[in-house]
């Protein structure tokens, strides 16, 4: 059957990623109703994300429950450096350059199910394609080591800008390296005034008590807001809050 | 290059509308790109052409239009168009800015060939 056709012009006008951002807005809604702050942890290559990991799970030493998601495209390395401290799932990735919310979803029904305070993704080093996908984190958080350069802010603006906070890593190297943490840091607040920064050194626990009291912090935050839509929308909310809500009545 | 990626996100949607108008043909696919896209046209352009050839639609044209980034201030709602990633409002100083346009790759539009309605029926 060869009818005719005609020539039609279908607008959508829509975000490519606008159904996958959608997905990563509600598995971010379910992190937030069970009580986890999602850390997205993005940097280049070497920059020290799996050594804060570490040095952030001696400093809690058990009193703040994590887990971690590690991406790399090869080998499960990182899993093992951090298994030692922390629950851990590597995520390979087989040649991709950044992870994507269904590869952390599978990562996640891995994982062993323990009610986590603080979920750390760690990211496919690399500074260019991580910053265009939402893996339904509340922080994306970026590092940058001494060592590779204060310039980098300014070279890759979608990681600084889709970023909530900067960590100056390997700051134990500054006495050997031309690294200004002000030019950096006001090169990265150029692109996101709002960014907060903290410099650190993972070998020397500079600055972690710090870091780790941001995101303690930041989840306190979460869970005050969540609990407050809670008894906004007259749901039953868990823990003392409600029970104060409901005495108020 | 997460550009073969997207551009597999983007084929998909299009196969899902060529199939939603039972379309003969599509002739063109006009995307949106700017400077925050997070993409590189060229290689967007040719992660299109190693998998357009994968598709029930073979024949397509993808058609890039780059946009520049524009932008609002939260303080004074001067617009403007940034032109170095610089979140600096150029009227007041603000660095409270908001994105307007520039920072995602869009599907525009899709062209297609569909059967006629008075043969189809």
């Amino acid at each position: 059957m060869q009818g005719t056709t005609r020539s039609t012009v279908v607008e959508v006008n829509a975000d490519v990623l606008a159904g996958k951002k959608k997905l990563a807005a509600e598995q971010r809604d379910r992190f937030t109703q069970q009580g986890t702050l999602v850390i997205n942890l993005v940097s280049s290559p070497g920059a020290g994300k799996t050594s804060l990991l570490q040095a952030a799970a001696k400093y809690w030493n058990g009193r703040a429950r994590m887990g971690v998601l590690v991406g790399d495209i090869a080998t499960d390395r990182d899993a093992e450096r951090l298994r030692p401290f922390v629950p851990v799932e590597q995520l390979t990735t087989g040649g991709a350059c950044h992870l994507e919310l269904s590869l952390v979803q599978q990562g996640l029904a891995r994982l062993s199910p323990e009610p986590y305070e603080f979920l750390f993704i760690e990211n496919i080093g690399n500074l260019v394609c991580p910053a265009s996908h939402d893996l339904g984190e509340h922080l994306r958080i970026v590092l940058l080591s001494t060592t590779e350069g204060d310039d980098k802010p300014a070279k890759y603006p979608k990681m600084f800008r889709t970023s909530h906070a900067l960590v100056i890593s390997k700051s134990d190297l500054l006495p050997y390296v031309p690294f200004s943490v002000e030019a950096a840091v006001q090169d990265a607040r150029l692109i996101q005034p709002e960014l907060l920064s903290f410099v650190t050194s993972s070998t020397h626990d500079t600055g972690i008590e710090d870091f780790c009291a941001f995101l303690e912090n930041a989840r306190h935050k979460m869970l005050t807001a969540r609990d407050s839509s809670r008894v906004l929308n007259g749901e039953q909310s868990p823990g003392s809050k409600s029970r104060l809500a409901a005495g108020e009545m | 290059m997460h550009e073969e990626s997207l551009m597999r996100t983007l084929l998909r949607q299009v196969d899902h509308l060529a199939r939603q108008h039972q379309a003969v043909s599509v002739d063109e696919i006009q995307v949106e790109v700017g400077p925050l896209s997070g993409v590189e046209p060229i290689l967007l352009m040719s992660a299109f052409e190693r998998l357009v050839v994968l598709t029930n639609f073979e024949t397509a044209r993808l058609v890039l239009r780059e946009v520049p980034l524009e932008c609002r201030c939260r303080m004074c709602f001067a617009e403007f168009v940034l032109e170095n990633f610089r979140f600096i409002c150029p009227q007041c100083g603000s660095g409270s800015v908001e994105i307007l346009r520039g920072d995602s790759m869009r599907l525009l539009n899709v062209s297609m060939q569909i059967p006629d309605r008075q043969e189809a029926c």
